[in-house]
């Protein structure tokens, strides 16, 4: 696939590993400090906005994934998505922010910073957003929190 | 900076000069806090800084109706998630669930029969037409229009009926599913479906005399928060926004999901990127909408509307029954879906634009990380662009012309 | 044996003087009219939208007196009065506000001779009386102390300059050509209705008559999609009756004053009531102001609110020139004719 090619040409030099895991899914995992040198490999291919950034909390491997999911709007390019992906360490998530180059990632870095702990460096404005500004405790879409829901029965015999 | 009401200004003849004051950048600012709780939409915050009658920043604050569906969803089982997201926009049902199904469908590596994926273009094309209507609404009480509010909302009635005869409930379906759909067409449906489609092309032109020909609202909407193609592309603004900033991208041609590409339609695109053209973009959609489901109906192949291979599970007193009722009956098994570890992503254009799902399957019958980016919460950055120098009674204009949800920005 | 004090109170009350500020056209219609307009007016609106509007309260005549039931309940509702506010400007000013609408009652006349005061100003009183009303609701905004009300009160303040101007260049060009500034005056010198003869001071007059009572496509300042209500924020209970209510009443009062200087006020008289009671002559006013009154609120169901700039533009850029030209018009009439 000519597409394919072309990111292995310009994302390889930087060790990233490119693989297509599904048609029109490439998925780009590099280190984090080439995080934005691929971001801005991705965009100058035509990856113009990213649709989503998220974390997602290998507990096991006390790492935390961080993805970009990059898209274009371009005609020629509907239809794939670029996941460009690193891996940090669980206790200290720190990452560059890639907003110069995906202004469209604001919100969502804000979101994952807020629910998964991952301090984008440079980021403006990493404030709470969906949680309450008042929020104490980890951040909860990591593994090790627990949703304490409410079930149909109550044991009231148990102690507090 | 001190509030107004303050004991300490009381009496202070510089009260206004400590009223103004002034915020990091050296603005003379005066601070609103709009919402939560608004006469037209609520469930979100904007944070309005004022310099006279001039939009400094309009922040939006949202997360009131934030329902934590992202963790939710780890602790549920496959099946049991689509009644979870279908709640973010309960308005636009079909369309949210469709695009988690269509990730769940690439893990377990199913697809839908031909019938199921017509019928499934049907319901979104008919929750299409009813989201718009309801942003209609909104647009038209933000400038205090109520009659096209009670208009808009009166019809988007229309198609939340239509939408109920075919699926069994009015607003959560829960009707596309893993494998197919959970209900055949009922038998009469063409002549209500060519009804409701005659009565909205009448009132479509009530519409344009009393909303979009407007005097008042064309000088409300045009030329009002502009934004331009290159814009849009940079701050990844999705749905009938970007269209009519005039970037051609809609997920229905992007992906070539359910009946799309055996369709004939049109991406309707306006240059201006105002909120009026945000305005007709809509208008149009609503038309294309229903021309596709005038296509559907003439077109739907016969067939089964739920996979084979799940469909031979089901014991043959149920199968009898789902042949006589063309209401499915899920098996057993199908609660415990296991789809082999991977990842899958899927978007799927909704009536406020692109949604996305990435689903990582770790093996277990429940998802590893479900992420969900909806349309709402890609567009929340354009209070802040659109509005900045706008003039503070254009807030309700740009605000009812993006057509937010809130529920959805949340999640 | 007939009491004699008796037949004197009855002659008290229903000489002009008692009647006409009181009974007709004054306070009793007045509330009549806020009964039924708002009644109207949300009918109307209901019958556009295609709803039923108000209905169970009364329901054989369609829920004619729902406002009734919602005076019922502000009047047994809390009113707030917020700590911070100003308490003695903020309770007094709403009334004060609807004092100034009732006053001109007395002023405007209702029949042939049939007014309470009769003054050869009549019409400048009347004017300068309900331009009274902005100022206090400048009042009650800043007293609330509130950033809603502040913002509602700035802009009352813009709109105020805006339309007043026309509004009384408008109402003196067509005094200009009657060549008097009292109101019965006006009234008797009509023999063809003042729109005719100068039909831009009544478009004038009209949409500067909405401007002032805040109605659609003007009621910018109470814009409820971005400041709340405006200067009346916060206002509960029979506080926020009065100043829902006193710009119901302006509009009545301007409407009275509309018809008589452009729809040739009571006329056509029906010599026949007259001998019931001299005010009942003045029933041909009455539809015509309410007709009047009925089309400004309906309004509401066509248009939607403009912007606040471009309502002072209108006011400064479109209204004002024309209201000139009305008085160059009606100068010119006035040496083709030679006057009414």
């Amino acid at each position: 696939m000519a597409l394919l090619d072309k990111i292995r040409e310009a994302l390889e030099p930087l060790g990233a590993k490119v693989e297509e895991v599904r048609p029109g899914y490439i998925s780009v995992s590099v280190d984090a400090g080439n995080m934005r040198k691929a971001a801005q490999l991705l965009f100058s291919l035509g990856f113009d906005h990213v649709v989503s950034v998220e974390g997602v909390d290998w507990i096991k491997d006390k790492e935390i994934e961080v993805a970009y999911h990059a898209a274009s709007y371009e005609p020629e390019l509907h239809g794939v998505i670029v996941k460009l992906s690193t891996r940090i360490p669980r206790d200290k998530p720190e990452l560059d922010t890639l907003i110069e180059v995906w202004p469209s990632a604001l919100y969502p870095e804000r979101e994952t910073w807020e629910m998964l702990g991952i301090v984008f460096r440079g980021h403006p404005e990493l404030k709470r957003l969906l949680l309450p500004p008042d929020y104490q405790g980890p951040p909860p879409l990591r593994k090790d929190y627990r949703v304490v829901e409410e079930g149909f029965i109550v044991d009231l015999t148990r102690k507090q | 900076m001190t509030s107004p009401g303050s004991s300490e200004l009381r009496g202070n003849p510089y009260f206004w000069y400590r009223l103004m004051g002034r915020d990091e950048e050296g603005y003379d600012v005066y601070e609103l806090f709009i919402g939560p709780q608004h006469p037209a939409s609520g469930h979100m915050r904007i944070i309005v800084r004022l310099d006279g009658d001039i939009i400094v920043d309009a922040e939006p604050d949202i997360g009131y109706v934030h329902r934590t569906m992202e963790k939710l969803a780890e602790g549920r089982e496959y099946l049991k998630n689509i009644p979870l997201f279908e709640r973010a926009t309960i308005i636009d049902a079909a369309n949210i669930t469709w695009g988690y199904v269509r990730a769940v469908e690439q893990l377990l590596g199913l697809e839908a029969p031909p019938r199921a994926e017509y019928l499934r273009t049907l319901l979104a094309e008919i929750n299409r037409i009813a989201s718009h209507l309801y942003g209609f609404g909104i647009a038209g009480i933000m400038l205090n229009h109520s009659t096209m509010f009670m208009w808009a909302f009166g019809d988007r009635e229309v198609w939340v009926q239509l939408a109920e005869d075919l699926t069994g409930a009015r607003l959560t379906h829960s009707y596309i599913i893993p494998g197919g759909v959970r209900r055949n067409l009922p038998q009469d449906f063409k002549e209500k479906a060519l009804k409701a489609i005659r009565y909205m092309e009448k009132r479509l032109q009530d519409y344009e005399r009393i909303f979009v020909k407007n005097p008042v609202i064309i000088a409300r909407y045009v030329d009002v928060g502009v934004i331009k193609a290159e814009e849009a592309k940079r701050l990844g603004i999705v749905g009938p926004n970007l269209r009519a900033a005039g970037v051609r991208y809609d997920a229905r041609i992007a992906e070539e999901y359910g009946a799309y590409p055996e369709l004939d339609f049109e991406i309707p695109t306006r240059e201006e990127g105002d909120a009026m053209a945000r305005l007709l973009v809509r208008i149009e959609e609503i038309k294309q909408s229903m021309s596709m489901i005038k296509q559907i109906l003439d077109k739907i192949p016969d067939g089964p509307i739920f996979h084979e291979k799940y469909y031979r599970m089901l014991p043959p007193k149920l199968k009898e029954f789902v042949e006589q009722t063309g209401r499915l009956k899920l098996p057993g098994a199908f609660i415990r879906l296991k789809p082999e570890p991977g990842e899958a992503v899927a978007r799927v254009e909704m009536g406020h634009g692109e949604v996305f799902y990435h689903i990582v399957s770790d093996g277990g019958i429940k998802p590893y990380r479900v992420r969900i980016v909806t349309p709402a919460f890609r567009n929340v950055v354009l209070y802040r662009y659109l509005t900045r120098g706008a003039r503070f009674m254009d807030l309700p204009a740009i605000y009812g012309s993006i057509d937010y949800f809130p529920p959805e920005g949340d999640r | 044996m007939a009491p004699q004090p008796l037949d004197k109170v009855v002659e008290f009350i229903l000489s002009p003087h008692i009647f006409a500020p009181l009974i007709y056209p004054g306070l009793l219609a007045a509330m009549l009219v806020l009964l039924t307009l708002i009644w109207a007016e949300r009918k109307m609106t209901a019958k556009v939208q295609l709803r039923y509007g108000p209905l169970y309260v009364l329901k054989p005549l369609g829920g004619i007196i729902q406002l009734i039931a919602d005076a019922i309940k502000f009047m047994f509702q809390e009113p707030i009065l917020p700590r911070k506010a100003d308490k003695w400007v903020f309770v007094l000013a709403p009334v004060t506000m609807m004092a100034f609408t009732i006053i001109p009652f007395a002023f405007i006349p209702a029949a042939p001779g049939f007014v309470g005061v009769d003054l050869e100003y009549s019409l400048p009183l009347v004017l300068s009386l309900s331009a009274l009303v902005p100022p206090l609701i400048l009042a009650t905004s800043w007293a609330a102390n509130n950033k809603f009300t502040l913002l509602g009160g700035v802009r009352e303040a813009f709109m105020m300059v805006a339309y007043e101007t026309s509004l009384f260049i408008a109402a003196f060009a067509i005094a200009t050509y009657y060549g008097t500034l009292s109101l019965s005056k006006i009234v008797e010198a009509q023999t063809v209705p003042g729109i005719v003869l100068n039909p831009i001071a009544a478009a004038i007059f009209f949409v500067a008559m909405l401007m002032t009572a805040s109605k659609l496509p003007y009621d910018i300042v109470e814009g409820e999609q971005e400041i709340v209500a405006g200067p009346f924020t916060e206002y509960s209970g029979i506080l926020y009756m009065l100043v829902m209510g006193a710009s119901y009443m302006e509009l009545y009062v301007l409407s009275l004053v509309f018809v008589e200087l452009f729809l040739g006020g009571w006329k056509p008289v029906i010599p026949a009531l007259a001998s019931i009671h001299p005010a009942f002559q003045g029933i041909a006013l009455f539809i015509k102001a309410y007709l009047v009154l009925l089309f400004a609120v309906f309004l509401r169901s066509v248009y939607a609110r403009y912007r606040l700039d471009q309502a002072l533009e209108i006011g400064w850029k479109k209204l004002f020139p024309l209201s000139l030209i009305s008085v160059v018009w009606s100068l010119i009439l006035l040496v083709i004719t030679g006057g009414a």
